[in-house]
């Protein structure tokens, strides 16, 4: 690959491209993770959560894969699910008990995880 | 042992002499009130019963507690294995966004996968609801990779297809036959009014790689739930 100066800022680009997707790809794979980690403070409904996540991970997870992790959490009983006040449409969840111990657990296993991959990788 | 599909119902093994391939694309065609919805519900809950797999049921005409509330009158228990999966929280939270709701479906399902890999059958009721809230330039191409999809996943699936009325057996809409010639099955459940009185039949159309019988056969529903009986003419 050439990479003379003029090169440069492409070279960056694509370096900053491929970060991004590699961001992406772990985000996407464990969105699970991020879902409950966006419930630690309070609770949301499911469009909210996408919001929440895109704007602090740059990254749109679609409402097909979003959904049905509510669903299942829910299933399993480790997220609460209501209606809004007056708006029997719009379903806010919040962690149960439980679901608090597997979120905080998971985060914390997930940011080792993390951790490890980086020192492997490092030179 | 693994329990067979075609054992899910009671009477099942009487027109369906082999297992169900996976893979295959099943149409389930009717009218309104031929127990479309109970027995492919029927047969997922009893095939999840009896084996340790999973099932998603995706209902995009009601929403989950109502599709429930009717399994219940049918004496149909749903078991934990059992999904189901409505969009009503997301087509009213997204209200203002244009959705492709086939590629949705397409993600509801491998996000499922993603959690149960064991999960073996899917429904969809039903299709006629997912065209009519669907807008695609090319429908044709668009029920091909849908149908793809299904099948690369392994997945016995069960289309749910609404048709005009009962009695049009072998009648379809031009429309519809591109999902008939896609389709590796397809479940006709119809009315007949005769002597005595209106029977509900169930008769296999097609079901590649299979043997099957080819009689309409009373399709039945007691407090044992639904049963499949004799020949009916």
């Amino acid at each position: 690959m050439n990479t003379s100066v003029e090169n440069v800022p492409d070279l960056c680009e694509t370096l900053e491209d491929n970060c991004k997707k590699v961001v992406d790809k772990i985000i996407k794979t464990n969105r699970e993770v991020f879902i409950m980690y966006s419930l630690l403070e309070k609770q949301m409904c499911g469009y909210d959560i996408i919001k929440e996540i895109f704007s602090r991970c740059d990254v749109f997870l679609s409402q097909g894969t979003v959904y049905p992790v509510l669903y299942t959490l829910e299933e399993e009983g480790l997220l609460h699910a209501e209606y809004s006040k007056g708006d029997m449409r719009s379903k806010k969840y919040s962690l149960t008990p439980r679901g608090r111990e597997v979120a905080e657990k998971d985060i914390e296993n997930f940011a080792k995880a993390l951790e490890q991959i980086s020192f492997l990788v490092k030179r | 042992m693994r329990s067979m599909l075609k054992d899910a119902v009671n009477g099942l093994d009487e027109i369906l002499f082999v297992e169900i391939p996976e893979g295959s694309v099943i149409l389930v065609t009717g009218a309104e009130g031929t127990l479309k919805s109970g027995l492919v519900f029927s047969m997922m809950a009893n095939h999840v019963a009896a084996n340790n797999e999973h099932a998603l049921y995706v209902t995009l005409e009601l929403n989950s507690e109502i599709h429930l509330r009717n399994m219940n009158s049918l004496l149909i228990k749903k078991e934990s294995n059992l999904h189901i999966f409505d969009y009503r929280d997301m087509r009213y939270e997204w209200m203002n966004s244009e959705l492709d709701l086939i590629k949705m479906t397409e993600e509801v399902i491998d996000s499922y996968i993603d959690k149960y890999d064991d999960l073996t059958l899917f429904a969809l009721d039903s299709l006629n609801a997912l065209y009519s809230i669907s807008e695609h330039d090319n429908m044709r191409n668009m029920i091909y990779d849908f149908f793809s999809h299904l099948r690369d996943k392994g997945l016995i699936s069960f289309l749910i297809m609404e048709s005009a009325q009962s009695g049009m057996s072998g009648q379809f809409s031009q429309f519809h036959q591109i999902e008939h010639y896609l389709a590796d099955g397809t479940i006709e459940l119809g009315m007949i009014d005769g002597k005595g009185g209106v029977k509900r039949y169930i008769r296999i159309l097609k079901m590649r790689a299979t043997k099957h019988a080819m009689e309409k056969h009373q399709l039945t529903i007691d407090e044992n739930g639904i049963s499949i009986r004799g020949t009916i003419y």
